[in-house]
């Protein structure tokens, strides 16, 4: 098998695995909950900026993901119980509101760490050998988890008891409170999982990409146009949004360039919004 | 007034302080661009800067090449014409199929503004790339020291007035109403992606004007002045200066810009800081620093100029000479003399394998009440959507007076001369009873140019005179909002706006539910006196027997998405089938 | 028209109940109460506030006026979620199942035990056949089924339904009414409210007429000539 081929096959996967690690918070937070979080590529960042606190206090990774994670559980909880659920009804106040975060969370990045771009050391930095391809160690490992990560939790999701409630509440919340379950909390714990995840997100990706407070934009929009193309409220949406913008980015990319790339994912978008405006798959 | 405030800057203080106010009255003209999409019409750009940034690095190259041939000057109205054009067609693309805001549109301005960011930098040839576009001239040998900021008040008085203006015409009521509530705009006919389009056009006018302006300006255009910061500060500056008006832009965007720019410096937290009190704004003060003035101001001298604006049609109200309003228009060829006809054929809807009409087949010729009646889920409110565009048709189609109706968009069947009224009665919450009465009677009668006429607001009919006498709290409480009026106040509203359209046809979805039973007497009057006025046919769904009594002998019975019988009201009574429908029972 | 005796701690107690949406009042004025083992059926036309008397009842809608106890305690304006460890069950009209959730998830999602689901099952065949069929996809009168059995399976002690029987067909009707009075036997309430007067009928002790948002009728005497009356088109 040709070793080029190889390598662009891997970077296709690479990058469809990557956009739906990036957008499995704002798939729970918007495709299920219907909470549009301005905010999510700030809590990205924030994962990102964990691994770079930890690296200068000379600590092991290990410690970073942990911070990433707890500390953006952490700080999802007070902004469910306080910004989001109050503006439950009002979805324009919803946006602005989580604009506004996104901003304070971006500005105080900037204010701890400062604006110039950052880098956190990669500690799998070989290459392996794949089907006559050389392709670096990190990514095969963070393909391998993804890909395995959201196995899990689809398992989780259609075969759990709480997986059940979580979709019994998402689907029909009537309903769901007659048979007496506590949406609210759910509705609180299943946010705190969304933004863990981006940060979880963040961390992952934090050896291989810059860190600057202005990253997490790219990953919003990225997430974002994932969700309108493939559908809001479901992992299959999910991957189909991935497959689709990841495909059309690489294959452009690799033709043109990368605003490309930009541009042909901007005009996919508005396309699906003119014919599918649920997206392919959904289920909201 | 506003001009010769700020003639005086140069006076009072200096040069320098002259030239920095000046590049924030531009950033605020941009703002003003913002407050108008969001304040008013209801969408916020999150990507203002792009067309800020298009105006500015268009006006500097037209600019640079006119040093060599000045001819090219003539070039330079297309610096604001392309990116308001550039605007409108974004908002049409986006806004086409909708009638509910969501997210879409914020998202997709970001992202044309980080990508125009991206390709200023990368087309460096063009554009200057990361280091801008340099030694832009003055413009008309204005030095941009001093005599330019002359031209900058005059753009923000121009930009100012324009937008005063404009909020004061029927138009900038109409733009308020999509804010509220577009879904109901479009049953009176009004294209509501045009009005939201033009509302975004113009901020890109605005936004370019001032760019073009900055260009000259500064003489240097950096990528800076098309990015994503600066939409963000754009939309900070609009929010807390107050967007529900054109000073509140200019006071965000020279107040807290100014404070910005000396401030980012020596407090570090400045930014974040400046980041709470946009959330703080957002959540508790959503009419920002100008709204408090007001409030204030209302306060301490209730009948100055800052008190702010009365409801918009008082203005009118004040002045009684009333204008007949033309006649309304027809969308066809239809003729008036035709008799009116409207056919279900085998009209079927299925949503996600649930069947809601199966095989509806009604027809109804000729003018006078029809009363739909049936039991829960018998597709009556379906029927209205499917016919109303709102529910599309899985098979079969509508037919209304030898037109396919079925698949048209809501607001082209409005303009056909159907009407309806809700349910759960949808009215203009925040506009006053009587900009809702206007808006009625503008749909569908009043075309571009009346739109942005004062004299439009002075219009009224024959069959508003009828309303307001059998309404008398329509005349008595023209001046309040409608979403403080009860319930069956609201009802009766919308009623009358239903009906001012004069329709050929009139839907009204149970217009007595929770109304007390004189209440539901003096509406089933109006209705059936208007119906004969008018000279329509109306279909009505009902649940209450005593009001079907009243407004018909012509009843249909709808029972599971099929018509089950029809027939005078003694005929339905004696029917088994229908019994059986209502009372359980063996069918 | 009296009111019904008050029973003090057991069982529902209603007094002066009134509620609607917004500034809008729906219902007014209800007042009645249910012992352990009795049958309430709530009758009326479309639109009098059937569904808003039962919105209200199980916390759905905020009490404008009036209490509602239940066992002795105060239940108005409590959280709906609550209801299941009251032993209230609810079916509401519309949105009874869970359409993305197979019939068993349906029916197992809040359930440690199926044992009180086993006669309900035998009972409703129907039922029992579709278990990996995702509820969404059955027809109208199946989910009515699926939501009979999940309510009754909760084994409450008091068990509001809304329009049971729509939809459904005449045999599993007269099922339903047959499991209705098994539990009320065994000393559980139930408050139904339909429109089929033939269901009522067979099941119900005491009626309640509604019309224009106010109780017309109320009482545990009557007759079917005098209730289709109240139903008359």
């Amino acid at each position: 098998m040709d070793a080029s081929a190889v390598t662009l096959a891997l970077n296709l996967i690479y990058h469809i695995a990557v956009l739906a690690l990036v957008g499995l918070g704002l798939g729970i937070v918007f495709g299920l909950l219907g909470v549009m979080n301005m905010a999510h590529g700030e809590f990205i960042a924030l994962g990102a900026y964990a691994m770079l606190a930890v690296q200068n206090h000379g600590l092991a990774p290990g410690y970073g993901v942990a911070l990433a994670v707890l500390g953006t559980a952490a700080l999802g909880y007070p902004v469910e119980r306080w910004l989001v659920r109050p503006l439950r009804s009002r979805p324009l106040d919803t946006l602005l509101a989580t604009w506004g975060l996104s901003l304070l969370l971006r500005k105080s990045i900037e204010a701890v760490f400062g604006r110039q771009y950052q880098n956190v050391s990669n500690n799998l930095s070989g290459t392996s050998t794949l089907l006559g391809a050389e392709y670096p160690d990190y990514r095969l490992l963070l393909i391998v988890v993804i890909f395995v990560g959201f196995a899990l939790l689809a398992l989780w999701y259609r075969r759990s008891p709480a997986g059940a409630r979580l979709q019994a509440s998402v689907a029909n919340r009537p309903l769901a409170q007659a048979i007496g379950i506590d949406v609210d909390r759910q509705a609180c714990v299943a946010f705190v999982c969304g933004v863990a995840s981006a940060g979880l997100a963040g961390a992952l990706l934090a050896p291989l990409v810059r860190v600057e407070p202005l990253m997490g934009m790219d990953y919003l929009l990225d997430s974002f146009f994932v969700l309108v193309v493939g559908g809001l409220g479901s992992l299959s949406g999910l991957a189909a949004g991935s497959g689709i913008i990841g495909g059309t980015q690489v294959v452009v990319s690799t033709i043109s360039d990368q605003t490309g790339g930009y541009v042909a994912v901007l005009l996919l978008s508005i396309g699906f919004l003119w014919l599918r405006p649920n997206g392919l798959l959904a289920r909201r | 007034m506003l001009a010769l405030v700020l003639s005086s800057v140069p006076h009072l203080s200096d040069d320098f302080r002259a030239y920095q106010l000046g590049t924030y009255l531009l950033y605020g003209v941009a703002a003003q661009g913002v407050a108008l999409a969001w304040g008013r019409a209801g969408f916020l750009p999150l990507g203002q800067a792009l067309f800020f940034g298009l105006g500015a690095y268009s006006a500097g190259m037209v600019l640079i090449a006119s040093q060599a041939n000045a001819t090219l000057l003539a070039l330079l109205p297309l610096a604001v014409l392309l990116p308001a054009a550039l605007a409108y067609a974004i908002a049409r693309l986006v806004f086409a199929r909708q009638y509910v805001s969501g997210p879409n549109f914020s998202l997709i301005t970001l992202a044309l503004a980080m990508l125009a960011a991206q390709l200023a930098n990368q087309w460096s040839g063009l554009t200057g790339g990361f280091n801008g576009l340099a030694n832009i001239p003055e413009i008309g040998g204005l030095d941009r020291y001093s005599t330019m900021y002359y031209l900058i008040v005059a753009l923000v008085v121009a930009s100012t007035a324009l937008l005063g203006w404009l909020y004061r015409t029927p138009l900038g009521a109409l733009w308020l109403a999509v804010a509220q509530n577009e879904n109901r705009l479009q049953f009176f006919g009004f294209a509501t992606d045009r009005l939201k389009a033009l509302a975004f056009a113009l901020a890109g006018a605005l936004a370019a004007s001032a760019g073009a302006l900055y260009a000259t300006q500064q003489g240097l255009v950096t990528p800076q002045a098309i990015g994503f910061e600066l939409s963000t500060e754009l939309v900070i500056w609009t929010a807390v200066g107050g967007r529900f008006g054109p000073y509140g832009a200019l006071l965000g965007a020279v107040g807290i810009g100014l404070l910005s720019a000396e401030l980012r410096d020596v407090w570090i937290h400045w930014q974040v800081a400046m980041a709470l009190i946009f959330i703080l704004v957002v959540l508790r003060f959503p009419a920002g620093m100008a709204g408090a003035l007001q409030t204030y101001g209302r306060r301490l001298w209730p009948r100055s100029w800052m008190a702010g604006e009365e409801p918009l049609s008082s203005q009118s109200a004040a002045a009684p000479n009333y204008l007949p309003a033309p006649p309304r228009n027809r969308a066809a060829d239809t003729s008036t003399l035709e008799p009116i006809r409207l056919e279900f054929n085998r009209v079927n809807v299925r949503i996600q394998g649930v069947s809601i009409l199966s095989g509806l087949q009604l027809h109804l010729r000729g003018a006078g009440i029809h009363c739909i009646i049936g039991p829960n889920g018998a597709g009556k409110t379906s029927s209205f959507n499917a016919l109303t565009g709102r529910l599309p048709l899985s098979d079969g189609d509508i037919h209304f007076s030898g037109r396919r109706v079925s698949g048209l968009r809501a607001d082209t069947i409005a303009r056909m001369g159907i009407a309806r009224k809700f349910q759960i009665p949808s009215v203009f919450s925040a506009l006053s009873v009587r900009d809702n009465l206007c808006i009625a009677l503008w749909g569908n009668r009043a075309n571009a140019l009346q739109l942005l006429q004062a004299s439009t607001w002075r219009w009224r009919s024959t069959l508003w005179e009828f309303l307001i006498a059998s309404f008398p709290f329509l005349e008595t409480e023209s001046d309040r909002h409608a979403g403080e009026l009860s319930q069956g106040q609201r009802q009766m509203l919308e009623l009358a706006m239903t009906l001012l359209m004069e329709p050929r046809l009139l839907l009204l979805d149970e217009p007595c539910a929770g109304l007390s039973v004189a209440e539901t007497g003096q509406q089933t009057d109006v209705i059936k006196r208007a119906v004969t006025l008018i000279g329509c046919t109306a279909l009505v769904i009902e649940h209450d027997m005593a009001a079907v009594a009243r407004l018909s002998d012509q009843v249909h019975v709808l029972h599971q998405g099929r018509l089950l019988a029809s027939g005078s009201l003694a005929d339905i009574q004696g029917n088994p089938d229908v019994q059986a429908v209502y009372s359980g029972g063996q069918k | 028209m009296s009111p019904l005796p008050h029973s003090t701690t057991a069982g529902l107690v209603v007094d002066n109940l009134g509620g609607g949406y917004g500034d809008t009042i729906v219902l007014r004025n209800v007042s009645l109460s249910l012992a352990p083992g009795q049958v309430l059926g709530v009758l009326g036309r479309n639109g009098v506030g059937k569904s808003t008397l039962m919105r209200l009842l199980t916390g759905f809608l905020p009490l404008s006026q009036g209490t509602v106890h239940w066992q002795g305690e105060p239940i108005g304006n409590r959280r709906p979620n609550h209801n299941r460890a009251l032993g209230i069950a609810y079916a509401p009209q519309e949105g009874l199942v869970f359409d993305a959730l197979t019939v068993r998830e349906n029916l197992s999602l809040q359930r440690p035990d199926w044992r009180s689901l086993e006669p309900l099952l035998t009972s409703f065949g129907r039922v029992r056949e579709r278990m990996a069929i995702k509820a969404g996809v059955l027809s109208g009168g199946e989910k009515k089924l699926v939501s009979f059995v999940r309510s009754l399976g909760e084994g409450a002690a008091l068990t509001l339904l809304d329009e049971p029987t729509e939809g459904v067909q005449h045999e599993n009707i007269a099922l339903m009414a047959q499991h209705i009075r098994q539990r009320s036997d065994a000393g559980a309430s139930f408050l139904i409210v339909e429109q089929n007067l033939s269901f009522l009928m067979s099941v119900m002790q005491r009626v309640l007429v509604l019309d224009h948002g106010e109780p017309v009728f109320q009482s545990d005497r009557f007759t079917r000539q005098a209730l289709e009356h109240y139903l008359r088109v």
